[in-house]
């Protein structure tokens, strides 16, 4: 840490990668794209620092990270790529080990195919609120809409979630 | 009384109302059934997503980023191979398209008139009648269409 406050890109990495990489996964949904999303984020991390206000460091990054998945998002919606499907990284990250076994017999992988079936201007939100644990000042600030419109994206986030959990019988 | 809007509803669950608001959601709560079995719906929803664990980063991954002393040292390889892979994909997608194409697409006769063989005959005709004219008069006599 630098004396005006300001961390490295480095310490970024090192204190909240962790942070980084879980949002990033839970919005993207898979590895592959997640370790793509968290090296873009620090990426501007690292040219944002100069710009960087001491203040809530974990908001800031959620802002970048959000900022860096719409953008591919955007990208997408221009030059749509199929899925591969002689890809066996699509299928079955090559990295897979015990923890997703573990996850793949629980509800966390039916929650998380939930989530990430969300059209993405729900589930931000979801993701920034309940993953991130952002205010929605922050979201709104994240998502250049005003507080208003995160609630109501939020509220209908979670309901359309909900009705895909019980079809999917993870709830009642 | 004003009936408050239901997004007020994920909003009162996550403390992020103003004291009105609040009071207008806590008065149609009690007046409501459906609203308080909404509610906890949303709570039951919102705490599925807040317990999932933390998704780790792969081992390494991390420490790699730190080590080589850049962000993304090896963003760059993982998009090449990934469009080395689309390219491929896509020049196999081609290449079983013209398969398909040339085995199942019914091949047509093609009718080529001799052309260069037709006018040597002719012209050798032509030649020993030499009278070309009526040589030609079977190719040139009119047709009539039911006049």
């Amino acid at each position: 840490m630098t004396t005006d406050g300001v961390p490295s890109w480095e310490e970024v990495a090192r204190d909240h990668g962790r942070f980084l990489y879980n949002v990033a996964y839970r919005l993207t949904g898979n590895d592959d794209d997640a370790r793509d999303l968290v090296q873009e984020s620090l990426l501007r991390v690292r040219r944002g620092l100069e710009t960087y206000q001491p203040g809530s460091l974990e908001g800031w990054l959620a802002r970048i990270v959000t900022n860096v998945f719409l953008d591919e998002v955007r990208r997408k919606r221009r030059r749509p790529v199929q899925a591969l499907p002689d890809d066996p990284d699509r299928v079955l990250p090559a990295d897979a080990g015990a923890d997703d076994v573990a996850a793949a017999a629980g509800l966390s992988t039916e929650i998380q195919e939930a989530l990430a079936a969300l059209p993405e201007e729900f589930r931000v939100p979801v993701v920034l609120r309940d993953v991130a644990d952002q205010t929605y000042e922050d979201i709104a600030g994240s998502l250049g809409v005003p507080v208003g419109t995160v609630r109501s994206r939020l509220h209908r986030g979670r309901r359309m979630l909900r009705a895909a959990l019980v079809e999917s019988g993870v709830v009642e | 009384m004003t009936t408050p809007s239901e997004d007020l509803l994920s909003a009162y669950l996550d403390g992020e109302l103003d004291a009105d608001d609040r009071a207008l959601v806590e008065g149609r709560l009690e007046a409501s059934a459906e609203w308080r079995e909404v509610l906890g719906e949303l709570r039951e929803t919102r705490d599925l997503v807040r317990g999932l664990p933390v998704r780790e980063a792969p081992p390494g991954f991390i420490d790699g980023l730190l080590e080589s002393g850049d962000p993304a040292p090896i963003r760059l390889d993982a998009k090449r191979r990934r469009r080395t892979r689309i390219a491929a994909w896509v020049a196999g997608a081609a290449a079983a398209a013209a398969i398909v194409a040339v085995v199942l697409v019914p091949s047509q006769t093609r009718v080529k008139p001799a052309v260069a063989t037709l006018v040597n005959s002719h012209a050798a005709r032509s030649s020993v009648s030499e009278e070309p004219v009526s040589e030609l008069a079977p190719v040139a006599a009119p047709v009539r269409l039911g006049r």
